[in-house]
This record gives structure tokens, C-alpha cells and sequence, in this order.
């Protein structure tokens, strides 16, 4: 009786670890195919392709996402920093960026060239790298201001930097598409360049995020005509 | 000479008249930029509020300065946005620029400047409502629903993607003050659904740039649902049905049981038991039996015993005799209404529904039973009478006690049992006081128990000088209490009105005298409330008896007081009897004569007189 007993536990152990490892490799192929599949070249078939449109939304809700973030964190400096508003002594205000040549109104806007439009955000959005960066760090540094704000902030820098690959993705794409021309220079670094001035820290930062929202603002509103004007689908 | 005189004369008037008149001039109050607008981020407007113009006429100008620029420039149209308005068209308009702008009042004294004011026209804008709001109803499917759609204000270009706006509806019944708000993003449609059929809804829209300001809700469009009430009539056709079904189920469930119900929402009431009581002889009217069944070997109760028996509900009969079983199962067979009652010895049992018990045969069927009961008490009394020495003394005592009780009794057993002193009762006598008890029982069984009826003792012999007023004043108590509420209903307020005199009672003490041994009947009231059990002698029989004095010629009870007639008591007896007898055929005429049949028994009896009588059967 016993061994027979014994003989009967021995295999249905068997049977449950075969059952197992059926079940671990049809899971496992399933996974693996799964992988597979996800990383796409537009030369496989049977890849989803993304087309230009959704890539422009996709960049367009980034950049709003980093406007939502950017309007907080000022209405935040604002509140808690700053409580006096339109101050005369803050009208001389110079951001960085206002070197680079941007279109201040719609008509400008418009009759600017694609390659034009496209090159300008890239610039801005390159110049903006290093200057949040900084921000992040002076973020971390001062302790009156909350963990919620600094991550915030570090997010911010990682954003705007994601933000400028995808746009370069689209500008591939069209140049791919033959929808602009390849005039567009590849930026390595910026033209700009920021220097680091220690003496009121936090004026500085105030300034940076007034200078740093208007620029994400333009970002946002050049990447809508552009869209509107390559991909005029929906939303225009 | 003349000219220079005319000059000073002149610049006299000129500044002093005015002085004179009583009017100042001043130099202007300072302005203030009230608020700067753009429509479509092309062109915008900014508005000021004058300050107090010094009484001269005051010129406003408006000043503005572009960011990272020292020029400064005068407002370009002060005409076209109206009063104490100026502006800027698209050539003067720069997006993302900072304007720094400020407004200057002047008059003949002076000038002031307003407050500076910073302004970037990305975050001005507040554009006009959407246009061409339409809303229609699209009854496709079987619940309609309203399809709002609307175009954007035609100055904002959102064509080109140059502003990009967000859209709110709010939709509200006609005749309602809430709105219903939503948020529609970016689209330029939107449907509403669970509309009130043959509703009137209203509809507004609003818009908002990303960066900005809402602007004003457009004006409203009206829509009337249509109404769709036979697609809902259906549902409520086949609700209506299936509830009334339901409800069918559950009366026919509860008919079923409606007995088991009746006994768990309305328990049927014990009766009074007593020990001993056989209901079939008091049934048959036999005096002798009836109390020969009902002495109990160790009645009255001693000190040792529990008070509780004492109580009427508490009694059982525990021994129980052959004959008493089998009239007792009779009884109970007899008994229609008495359902599900156990057949056994305890006379109380026979008891059913309370609300039976005063309307329904079943309430002479309980008279039979205690007139069982009696006889069997009424025999134990019998036995005992012999060795209660002194007891009356202790009544007299405990009727002393109380002289302002001033309400009726509590009997919480019936006056059969009550101790008597040690009369040397008759034969004829005890079958006399015996059926008087009985006749007085019978009234008690038409009432709930512990109803009070006023008991008047009659410890006939040696008590009489030592009763003394207290009687009186008891009786008159009760008298007064009848007197003021002669058509109570059911006797129970009358118990509540004793249960307050015994508590009453209780707590003027008198010590007792030497030798004193009616402990037994003390108050059972003060034992049920958990208190000590307290020796007090007196109680019930004290309050409940009063002693006769004698019967006279006409009848009348003569009741044992110091110098007053009997008559009174008399009277109480007959109100009472009113007030208690309602179901059973009474007249006042018959109950005296009741009365003054049980008056001739009294005497000769143990001198117990019972002023309730319910029995109207003559007495042999």
C-alpha cells in the first residue's frame, strides 16, 4: 500500500511540473512575441506606423504638459516669493533667449517657412536645456521651497529635453516626407549661453520661470501652426 | 496804466472769484488702468478710471513702453474702443512683448500719473462667445438625446492654429435655477443625454483660450424634448405587474400565517392563577366546593416564603388534584376562543387573548375559573382562620397608618385571601363570606388583574374599637377617586391610583405591635420593585377591608367608622361597580341589591365586604 502510494505522488508531481513548464513556455512565448513585436522599424512589416499627425500630437500634448507644468511653478514663485506684482524695478528683464529671432505676431508667424518655424523651436527648446538644469539644482538647494516644486522642476529639465527629441522626430519625418526641405542644421549646442550669476538666487529663478513660460507658450503656439498648417486633420 | 489795471483786475477775477463763488480747483485725481483685453490675440484695448478731475477740464493720455526699449509712445486711438479707452491694432501689437503702460491725467494744475502697469498680451486674452449655437434632438435610438454644436467667435483664428480654444455648455430646464455644466475640451459638438421627456432645456456656450480669460456665455438656445412617454410606459406596465404579483405572494404568505403572527405581535395574557382553583365548581355556582378546593395547606404563606407567589400572575397550582385537571380540561374545551392554551391544574391558563377577555364568552369561562379558584382559596382561608390571634390588631394598626391615603386599592390577591383575625366564623357564615368572596371574585375575573376593587375587611369582633377613622378615609378615598372618574374605561387607572397610595402607604411606617405576625401580607409592591423586603404589616387587607359595622334594616351596608353611616360606602361601592362593570349587565338598582343580599351574608361572614359586585346571579 505504501508504495503504491508513493508511486502515485511521485507522478503526479511529475505531471504538475510538466504542467507547469507548459504553462511557464506558452506564457513566456507569448511575452517574448509580445517584445518582439514592440520595437518597430518602418521597413517591417506588419509595424504600426505612426503617422506624421499623431506624431504632431504627441509632441503638441508634451508641450502642453510642460505648459501646465511651467504656469504652476510660476503662479507658485508668485505666490509664496514674489507678493508684489508689476513692480517697475523687474520691467528690465532679459531672458536669455531673446537673442534668438522669434516671431512676435501672427502674420510673422505665418508667413515664416516651415524649415524656418521648425529650426526656431529647436533653438528654443535646445537653449532651455542647461538653464533648467541649473534651476533644478538652485530648486534642490533651497529648502524653503517644497519637494513638490523641485521634482517639478527636475521633471521640467527631463520634459523639455524629451520634448526636443520628439521634435526632431517630426522634423525627420517631414523632411522624409518631402514636406520641408533638409536646410535644417542639426544643433549641438546651444547658442546661447546663460551665466551663472550668484547673487539673488531667487530673483534669478523668478526670472528664469517668467522668461522660461513665455518660451514654452511659443513653443506651443508654433508647433499648433505648424500642425495646422502640414496637418490640417483636426483640432484646427 | 488802464491796461495793467484791467490785467491785475482780470487775474483778480480769475483767481478769486472762483474763491469767492466757494468752488476749488485742484490738480486731477490720479487714474487707474482698470483692465487691458484682447479679443484674438492680434489687437487688444486697455481701459482706465479717471480720477476726480479738480473741477477743470482734465486730458488723459496713455503712455506705454516695449520691453527692453526706452522709447516711449503715445496710444494710437484713443476713439475707437470708446470713453477713457485706448487701442492698440495689429501693427502696434506685439505677442510675448512686455508692455509697460500708464495713463496720465491732466488739467490746468497739474497732471498725475497713474500706476504702471505690465502687461503681456499672450495672457489677455478674453475672446468672444462661440457663434451659431445650434442644438437638435436626435431620436435615432429609442431614448433621445440633445446634439449641441457651435462654431468659434469668427475674430479668433483658430484655422491657422493661432489660438487654440476650449469650449463649455451648460444646459438647464427651462423652469430651473441650476446649471448643468460641461466641458466640452477642444470639440466643437456635444451631445446630452437622460433628458426629461417633453422638457424645455436651455443651452449656453462659452470659450477660453489656453492662456486667458473665459469669455461671456453666448446666448441662450431653447429646445423642447419631444415626448417619449410610451417607451417608458411599457417598462412601468411590466414594474406595475410584477410588484403587484409580488405582493400577491406575500398576502397570501402572511394569510398563512396569520395566527402564528397574531400570537407573536400580540401574546396572549395570563391569567390570574391561583393555587388550587378549580374552575368547573365555580362554574356550577357551588359555594361549599369551590373554597374547599382552594384551601392551601400552607396558606397564608409564612415569612420564609417567596413574595412573588403571593402575586396572582405568579401563582401555580402544584397540587394539582384529579378533579381539578379534568374541570380544567373541560373549561379549556369549552372555551372556544382559547387556543393553544395547555390543559393543565393552573386556572390561569386558561386565559387567551387580553383583548378577549372582558368582551368574549371566553371572559365567562375565566369566571368560572375563578370561582374555582376562590372556592379553593376560600377553603384554605377556612383553615387558617383559627390561628391568626392578633391579626387583627395588626390591621387595625396598619389602617391607622395612613389616614390621607386618598385613593382606591390595589388588590393584588383576592380579599378571600386576605389574613382574618380569628373570628369564629359559622359554617353558614364562612359559606356566606365564601360566596361573598366569590360573588366579589367574580367581579374581579371581568377586570385585569390587579384591577382595584376597594375591599373592606370586617375583622368583626374585638378590631372594632381599634379601627378607627383610617377606615373611613380609605373608603371615602376611594370614594372621591370613583366620584371623579366614574366612566373609566377599565379599572387599571384605579390600580394605578393604588399603586401609588400602597407606595404611599408603605413609607409611613408604624411599628409594629408586640406579637405582631402579618408579615405575610406585606406589601407585594415594594418586593417586586427589588427593594428589602420590608415588614410592614397592613397593606392590603388594612386598605382593602373596612369593617362593617352591621346592616340595616333597608339593606345598607353599615360600615364600622367612628360616628359616620355607612351610607357612603355604600354609594362607592354601587359608582365602582359602574365604573367596572361596564360589559356586564348592572344597574345601579341591582347592584344594591346585590349589595344588601351580600350586606345580610357580611355580617355573619368573616367581615369581608366586597364592594365590587359583578355577579348578578342571586345568591342563595
Amino acid at each position: 500500500m505504501k508504495e503504491l502510494k508513493e508511486k502515485t505522488i511521485n507522478h503526479l508531481s511529475a505531471l504538475s511540473i510538466v504542467w507547469v513548464v507548459l504553462v511557464c513556455i506558452l506564457f513566456c512565448s507569448r511575452l517574448t512575441s509580445v517584445g518582439a513585436a514592440s520595437i518597430c522599424t518602418n521597413s517591417q512589416a506588419g509595424c504600426h506606423v505612426i503617422t506624421l499627425a499623431n506624431l504632431f500630437d504627441r509632441v503638441i500634448q508634451h508641450s502642453a504638459k510642460i505648459q501646465s507644468f511651467t504656469n504652476y511653478l510660476h503662479s507658485e514663485f508668485e505666490q509664496y516669493f514674489l507678493p508684489g506684482k508689476n513692480q517697475i524695478g523687474r520691467v528690465s528683464r532679459n531672458c536669455h533667449t531673446s537673442t534668438i529671432l522669434t516671431p512676435n505676431g501672427k502674420e510673422n508667424a505665418q508667413s515664416m517657412a516651415r524649415e524656418e518655424l521648425t529650426e526656431v523651436i529647436l533653438k528654443l527648446l535646445l537653449a532651455w536645456r542647461d538653464p533648467l538644469w541649473q534651476f533644478h539644482q538652485s530648486m534642490a538647494h533651497h529648502h524653503d521651497f517644497n519637494n513638490f516644486s523641485s521634482n517639478k522642476a527636475l521633471e521640467m529639465s527631463d520634459m523639455v529635453h524629451e520634448l526636443r527629441k520628439g521634435v526632431e522626430k517630426v522634423s525627420e519625418k517631414m523632411q522624409k516626407l518631402g514636406i520641408i526641405s533638409n536646410s535644417i542644421r542639426r544643433l549641438a549646442s546651444p547658442e546661447t549661453s546663460v551665466q551663472n550669476d550668484s547673487e539673488q538666487h531667487l530673483m534669478k529663478d523668478y526670472d528664469l520661470l517668467y522668461c522660461f513660460r513665455r518660451d514654452s507658450n511659443k513653443v506651443q503656439n508654433y508647433l499648433m501652426i505648424l500642425k495646422c498648417r502640414i496637418v490640417p486633420e483636426y483640432g484646427c | 496804466m488802464r491796461k495793467s489795471l484791467g490785467m491785475t483786475l482780470l487775474w483778480f477775477v480769475l483767481v478769486f472769484a472762483p474763491r469767492a463763488e466757494g468752488t476749488r480747483y485742484s490738480p486731477p485725481g490720479k487714474p487707474t488702468l482698470t483692465r487691458c483685453r484682447s479679443p484674438e490675440k492680434e489687437t487688444f484695448t486697455c481701459w482706465w478710471e479717471p480720477g476726480s478731475d479738480g473741477g477743470l477740464p482734465t486730458t488723459y493720455a496713455l503712455y506705454y513702453c516695449k520691453e527692453n526699449s526706452d522709447a516711449v509712445h503715445e496710444c494710437p486711438d484713443y476713439q475707437t474702443a470708446g470713453e477713457n479707452s485706448c487701442f492698440f491694432n495689429k501693427n502696434d501689437t506685439s505677442i510675448w512683448v512686455n508692455y509697460n503702460i500708464t495713463v496720465v491725467a491732466t488739467n490746468a494744475l497739474g497732471s498725475s500719473f497713474s500706476d504702471p502697469v505690465d502687461i503681456d498680451v499672450v495672457y489677455i486674452v478674453e475672446p468672444n462667445p462661440p457663434e451659431r449655437l445650434t442644438v437638435t434632438v436626435m431620436e435615432d435610438t429609442s431614448w433621445p438625446f440633445l446634439r449641441v454644436s457651435w462654431e468659434p467667435p469668427h475674430k479668433a483664428d483658430t484655422r491657422s492654429g493661432w489660438i487654440t480654444l476650449i469650449y463649455e455648455i451648460r444646459v438647464k430646464l427651462e423652469q430651473e435655477t441650476e446649471w448643468e455644466m460641461h466641458l466640452a475640451g477642444q470639440q466643437k459638438m456635444f451631445n446630452i443625454f437622460s433628458l426629461r421627456s417633453g422638457g424645455k432645456y436651455l443651452v449656453q456656450v462659452r470659450c477660453k483660450p489656453d492662456q486667458g480669460f473665459w469669455s461671456e456665455w453666448s446666448p441662450a438656445s431653447q429646445i423642447k424634448v419631444p415626448e417619449y412617454f410610451h417607451q417608458e410606459k411599457s417598462v412601468w406596465l411590466l414594474v406595475t405587474v410584477f410588484s403587484a404579483f409580488i405582493f400577491l405572494i406575500l398576502t397570501w404568505l402572511l394569510h398563512l400565517n396569520s395566527r402564528s403572527l397574531k400570537h407573536f405581535i400580540l401574546p396572549p395574557v395570563p391569567g390570574p392563577k391561583i393555587k388550587g382553583f378549580d374552575n368547573q365548581l365555580l362554574k356550577n355556582c357551588k359555594s361549599g366546593e369551590v373554597f374547599s378546593t382552594l384551601v392551601v395547606s400552607d396558606f397564608p404563606p409564612t415569612a420564609s416564603s417567596n413574595y412573588e407567589d403571593l402575586l396572582v400572575e405568579y401563582l401555580e397550582v402544584y397540587v394539582p388534584t384529579e378533579q381539578e385537571q379534568l374541570e380544567s380540561k373541560k373549561l379549556h374545551n369549552g372555551c372556544l376562543k382559547c387556543e393553544g392554551s395547555t390543559s393543565d391544574s393552573d386556572s390561569g391558563r386558561g386565559s387567551c387573548d387580553s383583548r378577549t377577555l372582558l368582551l368574549d364568552k371566553c371572559g365567562e369561562a375565566k369566571e368560572d375559573e375563578r370561582q374555582k379558584d376562590q372556592r379553593s382559596a376560600g377553603t384554605d382561608a377556612e383553615r387558617q382562620q383559627q390561628g391568626w390571634e392578633g391579626e387583627a390588631m395588626a390591621y387595625a394598626h396598619e389602617d391607622m397608618v395612613s389616614p390621607d391615603i386618598s385613593g382606591g386599592r390595589v388588590k393584588t390577591w383576592p380579599s378571600v385571601f386576605s389574613p382574618l383575625p380569628q373570628f369564629s366564623l359559622h359554617p353558614q357564615e364562612q359559606q356566606s363570606s365564601l360566596e361573598m368572596a366569590k360573588q366579589h371574585y367574580l367581579s374581579d375575573s371581568l377586570f385585569p388583574p390587579g384591577s382595584t376593587t376597594s375591599y373592606f375587611t370586617q375583622p368583626v369582633h374585638s378590631i372594632k374599637e381599634v379601627l378607627g377613622p383610617s377606615y373611613w378615609e380609605f373608603s371615602s378615598g376611594s370614594k372621591q377617586s370613583d366620584l371623579l372618574h366614574p366612566h373609566m374605561p377599565s379599572c387599571r387607572q384605579l390600580q394605578a391610583h393604588s399603586d401609588v397610595n400602597i407606595s404611599r402607604i408603605g413609607r409611613k411606617e408604624v411599628p409594629p405591635p408586640a406579637g405582631l405576625q402579618s408579615t405575610e401580607y406585606a406589601d407585594i409592591q415594594r418586593v417586586t420593585q427589588g427593594e428589602t423586603v420590608l415588614v410592614q404589616p397592613k397593606m392590603p387587607q388594612g386598605e382593602d377591608y373596612s369593617k362593617v359595622k352591621g346592616v340595616d334594616r333597608d339593606n345598607m351596608l353599615l360600615l364600622q367608622r367612628e360616628g359616620m353611616e355607612s351610607d357612603e360606602q355604600q354609594e362607592t361601592n354601587g359608582s365602582k361597580e359602574d365604573s367596572c362593570t361596564s360589559p356586564t349587565v348592572t344597574t345601579t338598582k341591582k347592584i344594591h341589591s346585590a349589595t344588601r343580599i351580600r350586606g345580610e351574608m357580611l355580617l355573619a361572614a368573616n367581615g369581608y365586604v366586597d364592594t365590587a359586585t359583578i355577579c348578578s346571579q342571586p345568591i342563595q
